[in-house]
């Protein structure tokens, strides 16, 4: 017990946070082979003694590739980039997803991490909304129409959890098509597929179907749960998504969570486009109301729609009766960094640090001392420690020391130009 | 590309080659400067075609002073296309490189049913009724007939090419036989002739297989070829097989029937000819006489097929008297035939020698062994001078005659099998009376001794050193080449029990136990679950896929398949089967999955690829044995012990006989050449991968195992060879999500090097030099 608890806080710390909240109903004991496959956590060394796994130092070097291969496909050329995207998150729930090769199965796996996803989306793409599908039964069903509000579509998840039936890849399609054909041409349509089963039972042509979602341009991507299926492969193909199969669930992860920065625009829809949008205010303090999307009466909360005057409690949202797109500004902000990126940080090994001119060795943002090899911002010069690097490029999306370089007038003037 | 393999310049269609394309090419191009034979193993989708092609060509450019043809043998019309297609992208390559000095002809020659394009003419529906409606218009007689009356219909195809005469010539350039009807339609001249003239003159001939190894057609089509000339025999892993078939004979019930019937039709035609035209039959028997047994002074139109003996073997003598009137020769068939029939009224196996059989004869119905061995000959030059031209009615009369010339000539390497009933079906009489050839060597030797290299490479060809002692041959190369791959994607297992752990076993004494039947049920639910797409399974027989299925179908475990995958079946009907193998590749294409159920020496084993999802996984359920108690293969065991020197055992394991219907299983004996052709089509590219699993405990053994080709033995684990149903899952679950991860096609990550791009070849052509002086 002793022993697997110190794991838990070498090995998977930032996991942590989200398991702890699911973990409170569980005995001790259940929790240590539930949320963590202890054993898969060693490796042999060369005299076949068991060591536990560094994680953190695979992580910071996953995370360094992963950043690396980003910036060589982004930075070298200028690609467009599509901010305001729809997503069609299509989950299947046949009975392929009550497998139990993922613990503790499939169906709660994705889940999991659908929520993740749905999360890390918005926060990435203010802008943009998502709508769920669910396959079950053969048949496919809207769970939650276009929107842009994340606890909505994790509510409305949750509730319908539980799998049955065969899977219809087409009926999917047919269904998403049906949705997303009539949104305007800045925004992007994209599909998000999550495949558990190995079939498909369709009522007509597949072909067809898939060789129409082409030509309404719709993005196909598929993440397959247990194996490759060649019709995937193909939809992906002709559609210009990705499909891929996740070996595990850190690795599911992975794959699903790749598809929350926007992804290079096509090739269609690179021409340029003006989009009315309204800025609208918060409400007053204290002020009475009927807000639009719930109908309900509220008290202070809200936002008021600059053109109509409705009420609408969330950002970003359209405006159920002008039709206007509501935005914040802060909104526009946030997906300002998917543009222009802040470049990948140099590595910045031991003995280099030793013989830098730096005398303070520490890291630039938060001030611990570096021991292990940490990183350098290209720019400003500035050492940092792993942690913060990647707090930097994942989070922050600002590097500290160019920030705080910019009060300089000479620098100032030289940015804003 | 282009590179140097010692002082030739090869010139290669791909920016880049596989290392195990480059070995091979280097090892064929010793065999050639030897001037030798060769055997060469590579495993299936690496590139053999091209790499051989590539090769033998830039070699025929390189070396201008002595120009080598090459001649390709396939086995199927098919494989055919396939190879001159990549022919042709090799020659415009080589040509937009070197310009015209690369001009070459090759032409793919086939049948008459394959190249015709008179309408009334390829309609027929089968081979033999083409060419005899072929005849009935090209014949010399008809088309003088035709000079006379006008309304004697002819092919205007073939009188436009005769009319052409010299200046028939195909341009040079590669003619699939698409191309060469195209050309003929175009110019109005017949095809097939033209092919035919042309081989002569052609750097590069592909067809098939018999128009060198069947006397009766290499005697007409092949008799030109000059002797520096490279002969390749591609998918040769079963040649032997084509060369003993090439000298077996069977005689059924309804042969002598329908020999019988043939004996009359000519009869009348004698009587008729005798009214009208006697001085006809007169000249035949001068002719005879002289002993010009038609040889030589045949328009082409008029050839035949070629007596069914060797060349060295026909005898260059004068038709016995015995035989030269028409009459008598009847006379003789009749009795031959009366003779065989008597024969076949047994009701015990018998099996004798043709020394005893021909002695028997001629103490029965006194026809001596010299009469027999001119039969054919006897028979084709009197239906000439009947001038019958629908051949195809008389193909019972030419079975017969065929065999008494086979039984006439060899003493030695053949034997006289009866048999009354078929060993299955022992209450239904069906006698067979056959002449087996046991030594496959005898049809290949003129081949062997003819041209200057002959090169035999297939996908498997293991154990690599049986091939040469049965084909009595001498190779200057024999190797086996292994695949490069940049990941293992190729995952065999040797699954030997159940999820109930009890061993599974297609053994004759355990396949009807309902434990193994459910095991193996069990087996294919669980993977029809992991697999996606399609899944293709064997057995070992017809028979034992009929009882398993259907106690299947009663144990509802079809049901549970269906679930998940659409299940087709192999039927003997090849018309069936062909349906629901495209039916099984649309199931596979739109997602549903599909099982395809199928039997290994059954038509799907020969020929059809399962590649990518059309085979994620192939089961193999049980051995694939030779059915030993068959009197054709024991007789031909004894034939090579004796001989050869080769071990029942080493050959029965290796197997090679052609009755491909015989299959029942015995515990001792495993034909696992069979299992690796099965399980071989899996694999067509490096970028594919699949499954394989023995479901077997015999096959953990390590005298059956190790006969399986190198390459899968190399990625069978020993962790892996003696599974039971849920460990096998596992594995199964774990590679495929494995294998679907992205694909590098270099494999620069992996430094596992297995394509090699210019620089790297001539890097290697360098070190290999270098090697070479130290």
């Amino acid at each position: 017990m002793n022993n697997s608890e110190k794991k838990r806080m070498n090995g998977e710390a930032e996991e942590e946070n989200e398991e702890d909240v699911e973990d409170e109903g569980r005995d001790a004991w259940e929790r240590t082979y539930t949320d963590e496959r202890s054993w898969e956590a060693l490796e042999e060394d060369e005299s076949g003694l068991l060591q536990p796994i560094d994680n953190k130092a695979i992580y910071h070097s996953q995370y360094r590739r992963r950043l690396q291969s980003l910036s060589a496909t982004s930075a070298a050329s200028r690609i467009q980039k599509g901010l305001i995207r729809f997503l069609c998150v299509v989950v299947d729930l046949s009975k392929a997803a009550g497998e139990m090769d993922f613990k503790p199965s499939r169906m709660a796996v994705i889940a999991k991490h659908v929520e993740a996803f749905i999360r890390e989306f918005f926060d990435q793409n203010p802008l943009s909304q998502i709508g769920l599908v669910i396959i079950k039964d053969g048949v496919a069903q809207s769970l939650t129409e276009l929107g842009g509000s994340p606890e909505a579509h994790i509510k409305a998840l949750m509730v319908k959890l539980g799998c049955a039936g065969d899977s219809s890849l087409q009926n999917a399609l047919e269904l998403v098509h049906d949705t997303l054909h009539k949104i305007p041409s800045y925004g992007h349509r994209e599909v998000l597929i999550l495949y558990s089963a190995l079939s498909t039972c369709d009522p007509g042509d597949i072909m067809e179907t898939i060789q129409k979602c082409k030509k309404a341009k719709l993005r196909c991507s598929v993440i397959g749960l247990s194996a490759e299926m060649f019709v995937c492969k193909h939809l992906c193909q002709e559609t210009g998504g990705s499909y891929m199969v996740a070996l595990d669930e850190g690795h599911f992860k992975e794959l699903l969570l790749e598809h929350a920065p926007p992804p290079p625009a096509l090739a269609e829809f690179a021409i340029a486009n003006l989009i009315k949008m309204g800025f609208p205010q918060r409400a007053a303090e204290g002020s009475i109301a009927i807000c639009s999307c719930h109908r309900e009466a509220k008290v202070g909360e809200g936002y008021i729609c600059p053109r109509c005057k409705a009420r609408v409690c969330e950002l970003p949202t359209e405006c159920r009766f002008c039709g206007l797109t509501l935005v914040s500004s802060p909104h526009l902000a946030r997906s300002y960094h998917h543009l222009f990126p802040i470049e990948p940080f140099t590595e910045v090994s031991a003995r280099q640090l030793e013989l830098s001119r730096v005398a303070s060795k520490t890291c630039f943002s938060c001030r611990e001392s570096l021991l292990t090899p940490g990183a350098a911002c290209t720019k400003c010069k500035q050492y940092f420690c792993l942690d913060c690097d990647i707090y930097i490029h994942e989070s922050l999306h600002n590097c500290p020391g160019c920030e705080s370089r910019r009060i300089t007038p000479a620098a100032a003037s030289a940015t804003m130009s | 590309m282009k590179f140097q393999i010692e002082e030739v310049t090869v010139y290669f269609p791909y920016d880049n080659i596989y290392p195990e394309q480059y070995t091979y090419m280097v090892e064929l191009k010793r065999a050639l400067d030897a001037k030798g034979h060769c055997l060469l193993e590579m495993p299936t989708g690496t590139g053999k075609t091209i790499a051989l092609l590539s090769l033998i060509t830039s070699y025929a450019l390189a070396k201008t002073e002595s120009p080598i043809k090459l001649i390709y043998c396939t086995r199927t019309v098919h494989e055919m296309e396939k190879t001159l297609a990549e022919l042709k992208f090799l020659h415009n390559y080589q040509v937009k490189h070197l310009g015209a000095a690369a001009k070459m002809l090759a032409i793919g020659l086939s049948s008459r049913k394959n190249l015709c394009v008179n309408p009334t003419v390829s309609s027929a529906e089968n081979r033999d009724s083409v060419d005899a409606a072929c005849r009935k218009l090209t014949a010399s007689w008809v088309r003088s007939m035709a000079a006379e009356n006008p309304n004697q219909p002819t092919c205007e195809f073939y009188e436009n090419y005769d009319r052409a005469a010299g200046g028939a010539v195909l341009p040079a350039g590669v003619y699939t036989l698409e191309d060469l009807r195209a050309f003929g339609k175009e110019k109005g001249w017949c095809p097939y002739f033209l092919a035919r003239h042309m081989v002569q003159f052609a750097n590069v001939v592909v067809y098939s297989y018999q128009y060198l190894l069947d006397p009766k057609v290499a005697g007409i089509i092949s008799k030109e070829m000059q002797k520096e000339s490279v002969v390749v025999f591609d998918e040769a892993h079963n040649i032997d097989n084509v060369c003993i078939e090439a000298l077996s004979v069977s005689v059924r019930r309804q042969t002598l029937e329908g020999a019988i019937r043939n004996i009359s039709r000519i009869e009348n035609e004698i009587d008729r000819f005798k009214d009208i035209d006697a001085g006809r039959l007169r000249a035949e028997y001068n002719r005879l006489v002289e002993g010009l047994a038609l040889r030589g002074d045949l328009s082409a139109s008029d050839a035949w097929l070629a007596n069914p003996a060797l060349p060295d073997d026909i005898l260059r003598q004068a038709v016995p008297g015995n035989i030269r009137r028409a009459e008598h020769f009847l006379h003789v068939l009749r009795r031959l035939v009366q003779y065989l029939k008597v024969k076949l009224d047994t009701d015990k196996v018998e099996k004798e020698s043709p020394v005893s059989f021909v002695a028997s004869i001629n103490s029965d119905a006194g026809i001596d062994q010299k009469a027999l061995k001119f039969c054919y000959d006897r028979l084709h030059s009197l239906l000439m001078t009947l001038e019958i031209t629908d051949t195809d009615e008389f193909l019972h009369i030419q079975t017969i005659c065929d065999f008494a010339t086979l039984v006439g000539t060899y003493a030695r390497g053949f034997s006289i099998i009866i048999e009354p009933f078929d060993e299955r079906m022992p209450l239904i009489p069906d006698p067979v009376l056959q002449l087996c050839c046991h030594d496959a060597s005898l049809a290949i030797k003129p081949v062997f001794d003819r041209f200057q290299s002959v090169v035999i490479t297939s996908g498997t060809l293991s154990p690599i050193d049986l091939y040469p002692r049965l084909l009595n041959f001498h190779p200057v190369v024999s190797r086996s080449f292994k695949m490069s791959l940049t990941r293992d994607c190729i995952c065999p297992m040797v699954l030997t029990r159940g999820s109930d752990q009890l061993p599974v076993s297609t053994k004759f004494d355990m396949r009807s136990d309902p434990g193994v039947v459910r095991n193996y049920g069990k087996l294919l639910v669980e993977m029809v679950s992991i697999v996606p797409d399609g899944i293709v399974c064997f057995f070992v027989s017809y028979s034992y896929m009929d009882g398993i299925i259907n106690s299947w179908n009663e144990s509802g475990i079809l049901k549970d398949i269906m679930q998940h995958k659409l299940v087709f079946i192999e039927t003997q009907d090849v018309v069936e089967t062909t349906l629901a193998l495209d039916n099984y590749r649309r199931a596979c294409d739109c997602g549903r999955g599909a099982v395809f159920f199928s039997v290994a020496r059954g038509k799907v084993a020969e020929g059809i690829d399962f590649d990518r999802h059309y085979g994620r996984l192939v089961i193999m359920f049980g051995v694939p044995f030779q059915y030993t108690e068959s009197k054709i293969l024991r007789a031909r065991l004894e034939y090579l012990r004796d001989t050869f020197q080769i071990k029942e055992g080493d050959f029965l394991t290796f197997d090679a006989l052609i009755d491909v219907m015989n299959i029942k299983l015995t515990d001792r004996n495993l034909n696992q050449r069979q299992a690796a052709q099965c399980v071989g089509r899996v694999i067509r590219s490096k970028a594919d991968y699949g499954m394989m699993i023995f479901a077997d405990k015999r096959y953990s053994r390590h005298d059956k195992r190790s006969k399986l080709p190198g390459w899968i033995l190399s990625h069978l684990r020993d962790a892996n060879l003696n599974l039971s149903t849920d460990m096998a899952l596992h594995i199964a679950r774990e590679f495929l999500r494995k294998m679907a991860q992205p694909y590098e096609k270099t494999g620069s990550t992996t430094g596992r090097k297995t394509l090699l791009s210019q620089e790297d070849v001539e890097k290697l052509g360098n070190n290999g030099a270098q090697e070479m002086l130290y």
